[in-house]
């Protein structure tokens, strides 16, 4: 009797220790794969964009599929939490707001995107002389207005509305030499906008685009916060590159720059709101420490023929501080440039997705091997 | 000066011998067991009366054995006291003899079987050591610690809000604070409850035999064979908050006939709990011991324990993410893999301690320990790693709604649409959405699978801390005269601590590849900089291609070394007692890195800078000093002393009053000194040693089964120092903030008293804690970046002490304040509100009603919790996060104020039997913790040291905190046996 009560007790206890649940505690390679997903398109990139009117975001309330293929990749990080898809007609920015997408959507790879509850809207739109078409691209709204679309960002949203499909071969660039879009063409009216294109021979044009910040802690916007390194201002004669022979600039390499006093003749706002100081009036002790800390942003502008084309460059990607080889900048040899062709007030802007892009016209030869 | 007074101490001990020569023949001895299992109770006190006035106290030793001696014939009263027992009281008459007692029995008060053992799930971040989620209240000698130390575990009450590292925890007479971080150090023995029953805890300033202590009290953890529980025991306890089940069996031996005694102990922990989900224990525990005597004066003894095993932790997460989750205990470290719950963050341990002790006991009079003891082996830390990948936390800030749209609208996050997708993937019912509120397991191994060369982008690493401690203690007891006891001993201290992380788990890659991703984001054309190993990538062209075992990231050693020396007398005469002790130490303690890491190469061994590619990769601080990361760093070196008191009266009718006073020089730890271990060597500026002042007063009953004790105390303590590091995606990058010059002051009063009532058996009892422990100081505060030598700040934390509050003139139209200025234009400023220090209630009361009968006992209490305040980070306390403060004072009370928990109550009951059966026995406690399931109960957490910049940039806000709770309702049920 006594061992039955001692056993019952003992049971008692232990009756709530057997719901243990299974767990994993060691590697296990067993895992549920997702499997590539494939569907119909409803619409073409070049209808998608043709629904966009000029000034009118919006968001789409009907199950309308596009599908492509992935062009850019964020790897090397000149491209930043957006990708690229092209299909037979135009490509497109989709913007998801996430980092490290090549993990997920590989160049390539057949992406569908169902549009509903997404927004189509224009980044880079200019009236006036100097303005022009945009980029329109698959983003989120923004209720802010400052931009037509915003990052969707959501993971719900993300994966219910974009379909990962298989993996294909990488589109084949078209050749550009002399046939280039218009300042307001967008997608809806190019079938290469927005699309991987390979330019050809393209001229070092002696110029760059170079925006600092004074305070990192202050308004981007503010113009007395802003010192644009472009044009004329702070050049050294007709010298319009401000002694810059890189791709873009690294942090280190930006303020290696600034403290060896190139550009403390630049001025501070833009056009008729320069505030009558230079940069060298921020100098500190052998430092710049707000422009330091401040975002910024360098590009270089080339030539194809008659067409201007500012080749984009991020400060973070590996290849930012690339020379630009001396005879290129000389002018004595041309490039070949792959990226995605895209436009922004009307201007045209090639974005490369890596250092290989960049090949020397008359060889074929890689820029940098 | 230190060597004069302990010369005086001995001189005027020796000036006592004479009297010691006539003291009378009387007295009294016996044994202290506990009446449910007759164990003994080591540390027992026993205390002789004669006519209410107390005539000296002994404490029993290890086998419960207690000697008075030198008292003069006729009638005399013994009180036996000992924490978790209800004490005893025995009238006796000596006659011309020491009078044999034989035993003296204790009923146990509590559930003492259901205690907590350690066992822990919640886990800061970057608390990599693991220690510092230890029990931080013992029980000592009186009702009021007896009661506090039982049943605050439950909100982390801390002994007067001070932190566990000033608890000293002596395995065997060594201390085994832990060398780097100076967190006591339960986890070592957790679940070997039966081993380490046998101690000897005191108080605050209260002097004991194994060192001089500090101002938190001093445990003695015996563990040598012999003072473990005689006889075959075995338990089984399952509970709902911690653990499934604890399985333990132990059998002593007790000392034999031939003078040797052995002592064996195994225990498991499995299981999770109803609380916490993806938590769970798997582990084990062991202890081995032998002990001989030799004659009657020497014995040597040998044991061995360690506690291996894995267990799943809990982490913290915001309020936000509660309320989605509508759960205050959710866990965000763990998801599905294939259906099965897995945990990223897991702690696996096996650290075994082997202890040689040699005690010399030539007379009652004299003994002697020496002590040598061995700490070794591995402790990991499991976390998810990825490179140029998304976050993978499920609570990462940017996959909650708050990041999308806040109500105020001044922070650009004004996106409702896109909060309420996020606010769906959190609260939608379906398991399809288990993903979106768990690691997505199925998700990072799909990443690394998809990846054709086989690389990693995903992986789980083991941060470990992994010790090699050695240490030699000598202790004395010296008991010269009835008069006058003197203790004495020297400590030496060997610690090698080895950092490093390895590849636990590659995800279903092949490779992880050893380069600093932090770096690359701001070093990404420079290949060498953001190497971990830079001589791996100079000899091999690449860097290294980590497999499963190998070690990467980073990896250093940590090299302590501390001696200590001291010293305490100990005074009784008539009713006076009182004690004087003085320590001095000497610390040093240095970084010894083994990689040399791109971003802090350091120069060659020709001493001539780094240059590859052109980049000179040898980087210089502010002072023109090479940063390296690897090599030995310079040796801070600190001596320290402390000196100690206490004189107390006792009045006739059981009354004692007594007062401590202490002063106490303390060397930092090496987790305080180094901004960045992780990666370079550099030391923080200004470190120095800490200093405390400390004294109380007291007041104690014990009469009739009256028991109460009042304590007033106060302490200072300054010119502390800590380093807090996380990682900020503003700088992408890991930031450390290195704060010098904290000071704090406690201050407060405490209660404790257990009143019979009419009916045998039945009794109240109750405890008042009510203090006031707050920062008084402005710590300067150095911040800097994983990524560079740059200081990014260097200032006073302005606000670190106080919140401002200013004068309201009146309200706008849109009902903000308007802020009164002065004639100058100054906004003024009415008073301030303290911050206090976190981490414990600094109002605790309890409520009890215990009834004890025939080895049954009942409890009911009911505790009130309040003023528990949130842990402050010293970002949002500085002018910078204050910005536009000078314009909107509102900015600096909405910055600075310090977050203060609602307070608690909570209700609790425990039973508990025993029964004798044919000389065995079989017993069980029940516990019922938190009766009105108040999940609401927040027991700890943190400030985020992240700012959020205004729309307009003219201003900053703070982010969300992360909490902890205390589970609803939960039990423990225990069932012990013994043969």
């Amino acid at each position: 009797m006594k061992k039955f009560v001692y056993s019952l007790a003992l049971a008692c206890l232990l009756l709530p220790a057997c719901d243990i649940e299974p767990l994993y505690i060691e590697s296990d390679l067993n895992w549920k794969k997702t499997e590539p997903q494939t569907l119909q398109p409803t619409h073409t990139i070049r209808e998608l964009a043709a629904m966009y009117q000029t000034g009118k975001p919006f968001v789409v309330n009907t199950d309308l599929i596009i599908g492509g293929q992935v062009i850019s990749t964020d790897q090397p990080g000149n491209f930043y939490k957006s990708l690229y898809l092209q299909d037979a007609t135009a490509g497109i920015e989709l913007k998801i707001g996430r980092n490290g997408l090549y993990n997920d959507y590989k160049q390539g790879q057949w992406v569908y995107v169902n549009c509903r509850d997404l927004s189509i809207g224009m980044y880079g739109f200019k009236t006036g002389n100097y303005g022009g078409s945009g980029m329109v691209q698959i983003g989120f709204s923004d209720p802010t207005g400052e931009y037509e679309t915003s990052y969707i960002e959501s993971p719900l949203l993300v994966d219910t509305r974009i379909a990962r499909g298989p993996q294909d071969e990488v589109p084949e660039p078209i050749i550009l030499a002399r046939q280039f879009p218009s300042s307001s063409d967008s997608q809806a009216t190019s079938s290469i906008l927005g699309k991987l294109v390979t330019i050809k021979n393209m001229y070092y044009a002696r110029e760059n685009f170079a925006l600092l910040y004074l305070d990192s802690t202050k308004d981007k916007k503010l113009y007395t916060n802003r010192v644009f390194l472009s044009d004329t201002n702070g050049a050294v004669g007709d010298d319009k590159t401000h002694g810059i022979t890189t791709w873009a600039m690294s942090k280190s390499k930006m303020t290696e720059y600034l403290c060896a006093g190139l550009w403390d003749a630049c001025k501070i706002g833009s056009g008729s709101t320069f505030t009558g100081q230079t940069l060298a009036d921020f100098r500190g002790d052998g430092s710049y420490p707000g422009v330091e800390k401040a975002a910024y942003s360098i590009s270089q502008y080339f030539r194809a023929g008659q067409q201007e084309i500012q080749v984009r460059t991020s400060g973070f990607c590996k290849f930012a501080d690339l020379e630009i080889p001396e005879d290129v900048l000389s002018g004595r040899r041309a490039l070949d440039m792959t990226g995605i062709l895209t436009i922004y007030q009307g201007s045209l802007q090639l974005i490369v997705n890596s250092q290989d892009d960049w090949r020397y016209a008359d060889t074929g030869e890689k820029v940098y091997p | 000066m230190a060597k004069r007074i302990i010369l005086s101490i001995i001189a005027f001990a020796a000036a006592l011998f004479p009297l010691a020569a006539q003291q009378p023949p009387g007295g009294a001895k016996g044994t202290v067991l506990d009446r449910s299992d007759r164990s003994p109770i080591a540390g027992a006190r026993v205390e002789i009366f004669k006519e209410g006035r107390s005539g000296g106290a002994v404490a029993a030793n290890e086998e419960g054995l207690f000697l008075l001696e030198g008292y003069d014939d006729g009638d005399w009263a013994i009180l036996v006291t000992a924490p978790g027992y209800l004490p005893a009281q025995l009238n006796i008459t000596i006659a011309g003899s020491v009078r044999d007692l034989f035993t003296v029995g204790l009923t146990p008060s509590k559930a003492a079987e259901a205690s907590a053992d350690g066992s822990d799930f919640t886990e800061f971040d970057l608390a990599d050591t693991g220690y510092s989620d230890a029990p931080t209240v013992l029980f000592a000698n009186d009702v009021y610690s007896s009661i506090v130390g039982f049943d605050f575990g439950n909100v982390r009450f801390k002994n007067r809000g001070y932190n566990s590292e000033t608890q000293d925890v002596l395995l065997s007479g060594v201390k085994l604070n832990d060398a780097i971080t100076g967190y006591s150090p339960w986890s070592l023995w957790s679940g070997l409850n039966e081993i380490t029953r046998s101690k000897v805890t005191t108080n605050s300033m209260e002097a004991s035999d194994f060192m001089l202590g500090g101002y938190n009290g001093v445990t003695n953890i015996f563990a040598n064979p012999s003072s473990v529980r005689k006889g075959l025991r075995v338990s089984a306890l399952t509970n709902s908050a911690m653990y499934r089940l604890r399985l333990m069996l132990t059998y002593a031996s007790g000392k034999l006939d031939n003078g040797w005694s052995y002592a064996l102990s195994a225990s498991a922990r499995f299981g999770g709990n109803d609380w916490v989900q993806g938590v769970f224990y798997r582990s084990l525990a062991y202890y081995a011991g032998v002990e001989k005597t030799f004659g009657d004066a020497h014995t040597l003894s040998l044991f061995t324990l360690a506690t291996p095993g894995i267990r799943g932790t809990q982490n913290a997460s915001t309020q936000e993410v509660y309320d989605l989750m509508g759960d205050n205990m959710y866990n965000s470290n763990w998801g599905y893999q294939n259906g099965k719950r897995r945990n990223s963050r897991m702690r696996k341990t096996f650290e075994p301690i082997t202890v040689l002790k040699y005690e010399y006991t030539p007379s009652d009079r004299f003994s002697s320990r020496t002590t040598l003891l061995w700490r070794t082996g591995l402790n990991g830390y499991t976390a998810l790693d990825w490179y140029d990948a998304q976050d993978p936390r499920p609570d990462y800030y940017r996959n909650l709604p708050s990041f999308a749209y806040m109500e105020e609208e001044d922070i650009d996050r004004s996106n409702p649409d896109k909060a309420e997708w996020m606010r769906y993937a959190w609260t939608a019912s379906s398991s399809e959405f288990d993903k979106y509120r768990h690691v997505d397991w199925d998700h990072l191994y799909d990443v690394n699978a998809s990846n054709p060369d086989g690389r990693s982008k995903y992986a789980q690493e083991e941060r470990h801390v992994d010790q090699n401690d050695i240490n030699l203690a000598e202790n004395i007891k010296w008991r010269a005269s009835d008069l006058f006891t003197l203790t004495a001993g020297v400590s030496l201290k060997w610690n090698r601590t080895e950092n490093y992380k390895k590849m636990c788990d590659l995800l279903g890659g092949k490779y992880f590849l050893n380069i600093d991703s932090f770096a690359e984001r701001d070093f990404a054309v420079s290949e060498a900089k953001v190497q971990n190993d830079l001589d791996y990538w100079m000899a091999h062209g690449e860097a290294e291609k980590i497999k499963t075992g190998g070690k990467y990231g980073y990896d250093y050693i940590a090299q302590v070394r501390r001696a200590n020396l001291w010293a305490n007398g100990n005074f009784t005469a008539g009713n006076f007692f009182a004690y004087v002790g003085l320590s001095a130490g000497y610390d040093a303690f240095w970084r010894e890195g083994l990689l040399r890491k791109g971003l802090f190469a350091g120069t060659d061994e020709n001493g001539r800078d780094i240059i590859i590619d052109g980049v000179n990769l040898t980087t210089r601080d502010s002072k023109g000093r090479v940063v390296s990361s690897k090599g030995k760093s310079e040796v801070c070196r600190f001596f320290s002393y402390s000196a100690k008191a206490r004189a107390g009266y006792t009045f006739v009718g059981g009354h004692r009053i007594w007062a401590d006073a202490g002063f106490f020089n303390d060397a930092p730890t090496f987790n305080e000194a180094f901004i960045s271990p992780r990666t370079r060597n550099t030391v923080m500026e200004g470190i120095t040693t800490k200093k405390t002042v400390s004294a109380d007063v007291n007041y104690q009953l014990s009469h009739n089964g009256y028991n109460a004790r009042v304590s007033l105390y106060y302490t200072r303590i300054w010119d502390q120092s800590d380093v807090m590091s996380f990682y900020d995606d503003s700088q992408h990058s890991f930031t450390n903030f290195a704060m010098t010059g904290i000071s704090q002051r406690h201050m407060g009063l405490e209660l404790g008293l257990t009143v019979p009532l009419p009916l045998p058996g039945l009794s109240i009892s109750g405890v008042l804690s009510l203090g006031e422990h707050i920062y008084n100081s402005k710590p300067h505060m150095v911040q800097t970046v994983d990524n560079s030598a740059e200081i990014v700040r260097d200032e006073d934390v302005t606000w670190w002490d106080r919140t401002p509050i200013f004068k309201i003139a009146g309200y706008s139209q849109d009902g903000k304040p308007i802020y009164d200025q002065d004639i100058d234009g100054n906004f003024i400023i009415t008073g301030y509100k303290k911050h206090y220090v976190p981490g414990s209630p600094q109002l605790a009361a309890e409520l009890a009603i215990n009834y004890n009968i025939k080895y049954w006992f009942f409890e009911i209490n009911g505790q009130y919790f309040a003023r528990s305040f949130l842990d402050m980070n010293p970002l949002y306390r500085t002018d910078y996060a204050c910005k536009g403060g000078d314009s909107n004072p509102g900015i600096i009370e909405e910055m600075t104020a310090q977050e203060e928990f609602a307070p608690a109550f909570i209700l609790n009951a425990s039973v508990g039997k025993s029964w004798f059966v044919k000389g065995n026995q079989l017993g069980f406690s029940l516990s019922l913790n938190n009766m009105t399931n108040n999940k609401n109960v927040k027991t700890g957490g943190y400030e985020q040291t992240r700012l959020i910049a205004s729309s307009g940039k003219d201003r900053y806000y703070r982010f969300d905190p992360k909490y902890f709770y205390m589970p609803g309702f939960n039990y423990m049920l225990n069932l012990y046996f013994r043969f």
